[in-house]
C-alpha cells in the first residue's frame, strides 16, 4: 500500500521502515480488540503542503489559556512556532530513527514523517508548551513527529491537542527522554474531526529519580489508538491516567505497557472508559516487573460505564511479575449507571437526561481530577463538559 | 391532596405481592402517621408514591387531582412530591450544593419560575439552614459520601426545606438516630409543617410521634391498613404491640 517515499537524506530509513509495515490484524495480540476492518482504506499518503491554519477562535479552543510557548502544526507541518527549546523537525530530519517497540504505524511515520517538533530542554530548564496539531484533510494523511529530551532535572509541561476537520488520517509519533530527576506532565487531548482516524503513540524513557505523568483524554475521531509504552529506571515515577468518552460508532484504545526494569519504581495508572449507542472503547494495559525491579510499586485499574445496550468495552489489565518483592494491584470494570442513584437525583425533580448526565459526569470528572496542572485540567474539564452538553 | 384507592402493588415479574389494597386519605396540612411491623409494606408504600421501580401496581392514587401513578418520578418530584428516603443514597462526586441546585432549578423551571443563579441560591440555602437550626459543613461534600446516618437525615429534611413539597413522605427518617439527632431531625420537621403541606411519616417506633404529633395514625399490616385512629392509637400500640392490635 505504502505511496512513493519523499526522496530525501532519510530514503533508506524510510524504504526499510515501508518494508516493514505490515497493517496488524486481530491475529496481533496487542491489537486483538480494536476494530481494524475500516483501517486499511484510511491510510491515506500525506497531505499536500498548504492548508490553512486553524481561526483564532479555534486555537484558542484548544487551549489552556496559560502563559505558554505555543506551536501549530497543519497536517503533520508546522505552522507556527515559538520558544527557544523548541524547534522544527523538518530542520533537524536526522533525528528520525525507527522506534522499535511502538509497533506497525511507527513504521509508517519513519516511512512518510516530513515534519515534527523537537523539544530539549537543558539542565534544570522549566517550561510550558501547547502543541495543536490541527488536520484539515480529505483522504490525506497529517504524520508528525514530536521528539522530546530533559536534561536532569529539568521541568515540562506539554499541553498536546489534536482536533481538526475531514476524513483525515492522523499518525503521530513521540519520542520522550527523562534525564535523572526531570519531571514531563503530558496531557493529551484528542478530538479529531468525527470522520479522522488517529493513531498516535508514545514511548517514554524515564531515568533515575524521573517523573513522567501523562494524561489522555479521548473524544473525537470514528477510529482512534493511544499506545503508550513507558521504560521506568531506578527509583522513577510514573503515573498514566485518562479516559475515553464515545458514542455513534467511534471506535477507541487506549493501551499501555510499562515496563519496570530497575528496582524502586512506581506506576500509578487509572483510566476510565464512558461507551454510549454503538461505540465501542478498548483498554489494553500490561504492567511488566523485571527480576531486578525488587520494591515496585505499580497499580492499574480500568472502570467503563456503558450508557447503552449496544455499547461495548473490551478490557485487558495484565501484571508480569518476576520480582518476589513489590506491591502490585489490577482491575477492571464495566457496569452501567447506578439505579439507585438514578432514581435518588430524579426523586429530586431533576429529569432524567440531566440526572444520567451528572452521573456521567461525576464518573469522568474523578479522573480528569488526576490532573494537577490546573490550566490542563481545567481545560480538559472544559472540553468534557462541551461532551457531556452535545449528548443531549 | 393524596387520596390512595384500593393500592396493590406486587414485585414485578411474578413476584409476591406486599401491598393489598389500600385506601388512604390526607387532606392539605395534614400529618398522617404510617406505622407497621416489619415486612408490613411500609417502605414499598413510599417507594410506589414516589414511583420507584420494580413493582407491578393497580388501584388508583390522585395527588393534588392528578393521576399520581401516571407520572414519572422527576414529575412527581416537580409537581410537589418529596420522599425523604430511609437510606440515602450515596453519589461520589457528585457535590451535594450542586445536585441541590439542578434540583431546585427544575422544580422551580417546571412552576415556570426563573432558575436561581449561585448567588440567589446560596442566600436560600443560608436561610434554610438557619431555620433548620443545621451547620453548613455537608453542603461542600458529596452527595451523603461520609456522611453519618445522623447527617444522612438532617441532609433529607435539608432538600425538604429547600425544595418545598406539597407532599412530603418521610419514609423512616427516624431510624438509626440517637436521641439528640431524633430531636433536631423532629424538630426541622415540625418547623416545615404548613397549612399547604401535607405528610406522611412512615416510622416503626412511636418516640417520632412524641415530638412530631400526627393528626391520624394508621396501622399497616400485611399490606392492609388494619387500624385507624388519632395519636392514641400509636399509644395503645406501644402498651400492646402490633401483636396485641392484630389479635383484638
Amino acid at each position: 500500500m505504502i505511496a512513493p517515499l519523499k526522496q530525501d537524506a532519510l530514503i533508506a530509513t524510510r524504504e526499510a521502515a515501508a518494508r516493514r509495515f505490515v497493517l496488524p490484524t486481530r491475529r496481533d495480540e496487542p491489537w486483538r480488540f480494536t476494530d481494524l476492518r475500516t483501517l486499511e482504506k484510511s491510510l491515506f499518503p500525506p497531505a499536500a503542503p498548504g492548508a490553512d491554519a486553524p481561526s483564532a477562535a479555534v486555537q484558542a479552543a484548544y487551549s489552556s489559556g496559560a502563559p505558554a510557548q505555543r506551536v501549530v502544526l497543519v497536517n503533520g507541518r508546522v505552522a507556527a512556532i515559538q520558544g527557544a527549546h523548541v524547534a522544527r523537525l523538518a530542520e533537524r530530519l536526522e533525528l528520525v530513527r525507527e522506534i522499535d517497540d511502538l509497533g506497525p504505524f511507527a513504521a509508517l511515520n519513519t516511512a512518510f514523517v516530513e515534519d515534527g517538533i523537537v523539544i530539549s530542554l537543558p539542565a534544570g530548564a522549566s517550561e510550558r508548551i501547547e502543541i495543536l496539531h490541527w488536520g484539515a484533510a480529505e483522504s490525506a494523511g497529517a504524520y508528525t513527529r514530536v521528539l522530546v529530551e530533559l536534561g536532569a532535572g529539568a521541568e515540562a509541561t506539554l499541553v498536546e491537542s489534536f482536533a481538526g476537520t475531514g476524513n483525515y488520517f492522523g499518525n503521530v509519533i513521540a519520542a520522550i527522554r527523562l534525564g535523572e530527576k526531570a519531571r514531563l506532565r503530558h496531557v493529551t487531548l484528542q478530538d479529531e474531526a468525527g470522520a479522522a482516524v488517529h493513531l498516535g503513540a508514545v514511548k517514554a524513557d524515564v531515568a533515575e529519580g524521573a517523573e513522567y505523568e501523562a494524561f489522555v483524554l479521548m473524544l473525537g475521531a470514528r477510529l482512534s489508538r493511544h499506545d503508550l509504552v513507558a521504560c521506568l529506571g531506578k527509583g522513577a515515577r510514573c503515573a498514566i491516567n485518562g479516559a475515553y468518552l464515545l458514542r455513534g460508532q467511534q471506535e477507541a484504545t487506549i493501551a499501555t505497557f510499562v515496563d519496570h526494569a530497575a528496582p524502586c519504581a512506581q506506576t500509578s495508572e487509572v483510566v476510565k472508559g464512558v461507551v454510549d449507542d454503538r461505540a465501542h472503547g478498548v483498554f489494553q494495559g500490561k504492567i511488566r516487573v523485571r527480576s531486578d525491579a525488587q520494591k515496585t510499586d505499580a497499580h492499574q485499574l480500568n472502570r467503563n460505564l456503558l450508557l447503552s445496550p449496544r455499547a461495548a468495552v473490551d478490557t485487558k489489565p495484565e501484571l508480569e511479575i518476576y520480582a518476589d518483592d513489590v506491591k502490585c494491584s489490577h482491575g477492571a470494570t464495566v457496569g452501567d449507571l447506578d439505579e439507585a442513584q438514578l432514581f435518588y437525583l430524579r426523586s429530586r425533580g431533576i429529569p432524567e437526561p440531566e440526572a444520567r448526565r451528572i452521573l456521567v459526569e461525576a464518573f469522568a470528572v474523578d479522573v480528569v481530577d488526576l490532573v494537577a496542572d490546573a490550566p490542563a485540567r481545567d481545560y480538559l474539564m472544559r472540553h468534557l463538559g462541551r461532551w457531556l452538553e452535545s449528548g443531549r | 391532596m393524596l387520596s390512595i384507592k384500593n393500592l396493590r402493588a406486587k414485585v414485578a415479574d411474578g413476584g409476591r405481592e406486599i401491598l393489598k389494597g389500600i385506601d388512604l386519605e390526607v387532606g392539605p396540612g395534614e400529618v398522617h402517621a404510617i406505622m407497621g411491623p416489619n415486612g408490613s409494606g411500609k417502605s414499598t408504600l413510599a417507594g410506589v408514591l414516589a414511583g420507584r421501580a420494580g413493582y407491578e401496581v393497580s388501584g388508583t392514587v390522585t395527588y393534588d387531582g392528578r393521576d399520581l401513578l401516571a407520572m414519572s418520578t422527576d414529575e412527581r418530584a416537580r409537581a410537589g412530591v418529596f420522599l425523604a428516603f430511609q437510606y440515602p443514597v450515596e453519589i461520589p462526586g457528585v457535590n451535594n450544593m450542586y445536585f441541590l441546585r439542578a434540583a431546585l432549578n427544575a422544580v422551580r423551571r417546571s412552576r415556570g419560575e426563573s432558575e436561581l443563579d449561585a448567588g440567589q441560591f446560596l442566600k436560600l440555602v443560608r436561610q434554610k439552614l438557619k431555620l433548620l437550626e443545621i451547620s453548613d459543613d455537608l453542603l461542600q461534600r458529596p452527595v451523603n459520601v461520609g456522611f453519618s446516618g445522623g447527617e444522612k437525615k438532617r441532609n433529607e429534611i435539608f432538600q425538604m426545606a429547600m425544595l418545598e413539597p406539597k407532599l412530603a413522605i418521610l419514609d423512616e427518617t427516624d431510624s438509626g438516630l440517637d436521641i439528640d439527632a431524633l430531636r433536631l431531625v423532629a424538630n426541622g420537621i415540625n418547623k416545615l409543617r404548613a397549612r399547604d403541606r401535607s405528610m406522611v411519616m412512615i416510622t416503626h417506633y412511636q418516640r417520632l410521634l412524641d415530638y412530631v404529633e400526627p393528626n391520624r395514625v394508621h396501622v399497616l399490616s400485611g399490606g392492609r391498613i388494619v387500624a385507624s385512629g388519632d395519636k392514641s392509637l400509636a399509644l395503645e400500640l406501644e402498651a400492646k404491640g402490633y401483636a396485641g392490635l392484630e389479635a383484638a
